[in-house]
């Protein structure tokens, strides 16, 4: 009788610990935004890294605008996240070079997912950006801030645009810059 | 009551499977993280150093990473074609470069003993003089990479031996 219960412990414990893993490891998973997207810098090893915006595309899908590397922080990724039964996970990520150095705005355009993506680097003392393209249709992308930059976004529905007149403007609404900024549609190819 | 034999073999068998199980799949899991971790940092190190674009498709095992060439990729290779192109010694791995294998393109810079001697050589060719200058192969790496300038007058030099144009006045 002795020997038939310690059988039935030890065999109880090792379920439990097999299973204890599994459902901690599926707790894990069920996190907040903001320390899933730290996490996965970590797993990414893009260190030092400024979060300029986090858009939410619908309850389960969101957008995480930054910039990468210390000091300058020249690369620009954006991460897709997608909300499962597991939490927020992975989906893509993707990081573009760009120099800032004396340049009022850069701009590349990516595919991330289902969604066009046009986005880059301009001066914290930007306040709007109006993006009119060569067949006049007219689009102010989001900004994102952090630190004394910003990143201008704009997640494009309709047909994208191989250049456009960027125009940007302060605070008071005078325009500060102008430029025409040209696209590669065909990236990464 | 007493256990039979029949019984205790079956419970130990069925422990053992358990266990042997659960050690195979977390023994697994542990390296092939370890594999990703590696790989993901190797990506992080080269997309920076090479002004690299790139896109993450997995971080999972396996890791699915596409490295794509920037403009600043273009101007780092083209200041370390003209440095191998008067001393070619510094090699310029050409097909590697084109094969966009960034890593083992990389493996040209290994050799800190080679760059010390190419910097010294590209210091003796030019009429400039380094004295004063804590003048090493981090000053080429600097060069290449970052175009930098600061804490040596490696810009004279790159002027003086022909390697870069003369700066504009401004």
């Amino acid at each position: 009788m002795k020997k038939r219960i310690i059988v039935i412990i030890v065999t109880v414990i090792t379920l439990l610990t097999i299973a204890g893993y599994l459902i901690t490891e599926r707790l894990n998973a069920y996190q907040d935004i903001e320390e899933v997207i730290e996490q996965e810098f970590r797993t990414l090893r893009q260190y030092v890294e400024d979060v300029y915006a986090i858009e939410f595309l619908d309850d389960d899908r969101a957008l995480v605008f930054y910039s990468w590397d210390f000091p300058a922080f020249y690369n620009f990724g954006v991460m897709e996240l997608e909300k499962t039964w597991q939490g927020w996970q992975f989906v893509e990520a993707i990081s573009n070079r760009m120099e800032r150095k004396r340049a009022w705005l850069k701009g590349v355009y990516a595919e991330i997912g289902d969604h066009v993506i046009l986005r880059g680097p301009t001066w914290a003392s930007v306040d709007k950006i109006e993006i009119i393209t060569a067949d006049g249709r007219e689009y102010i992308p989001e900004l994102g801030r952090a630190a004394e930059w910003q990143m201008w976004y704009l997640i494009l529905e309709d047909e994208p645009f191989e250049e456009a007149t960027f125009i940007l403007y302060d605070s008071d609404g005078e325009v500060l810059h102008e430029e025409v900024l040209e696209f590669d549609l065909n990236w990464p190819e | 009551m007493k256990l039979s034999l029949k019984y205790k073999v079956l419970t130990i068998v069925i422990l053992s499977i358990f266990i042997s199980a659960f050690l195979y799949y977390f023994g697994t899991k542990a390296r092939q993280e370890q594999a990703t971790g590696e790989a993901l940092k190797d990506y992080s190190y080269i997309a920076r150093e090479y002004a690299l674009d790139a896109i993450y498709k997995s971080t999972e095992f396996p890791v699915e990473v596409e490295l794509y060439p920037s403009a600043h990729t273009e101007a780092i290779l083209e200041r370390w074609k003209a440095i191998s192109d008067r001393y070619p010694e510094l090699d310029y791995p050409e097909s590697a470069i084109e094969a966009r294998d960034w890593i083992e393109v990389h493996k040209a810079f290994e050799d800190t003993d080679l760059l010390n001697g190419v910097i010294r050589k590209m210091y003796k060719d030019a009429t400039v003089t380094s004295e004063g200058l804590g003048v090493s192969y981090i000053t080429l790496l600097d060069y290449i990479f970052y175009q930098k300038y600061e804490a040596s007058n490696i810009e004279d030099v790159v002027i003086d031996l022909g390697i870069e144009s003369p700066r504009e006045e401004e």
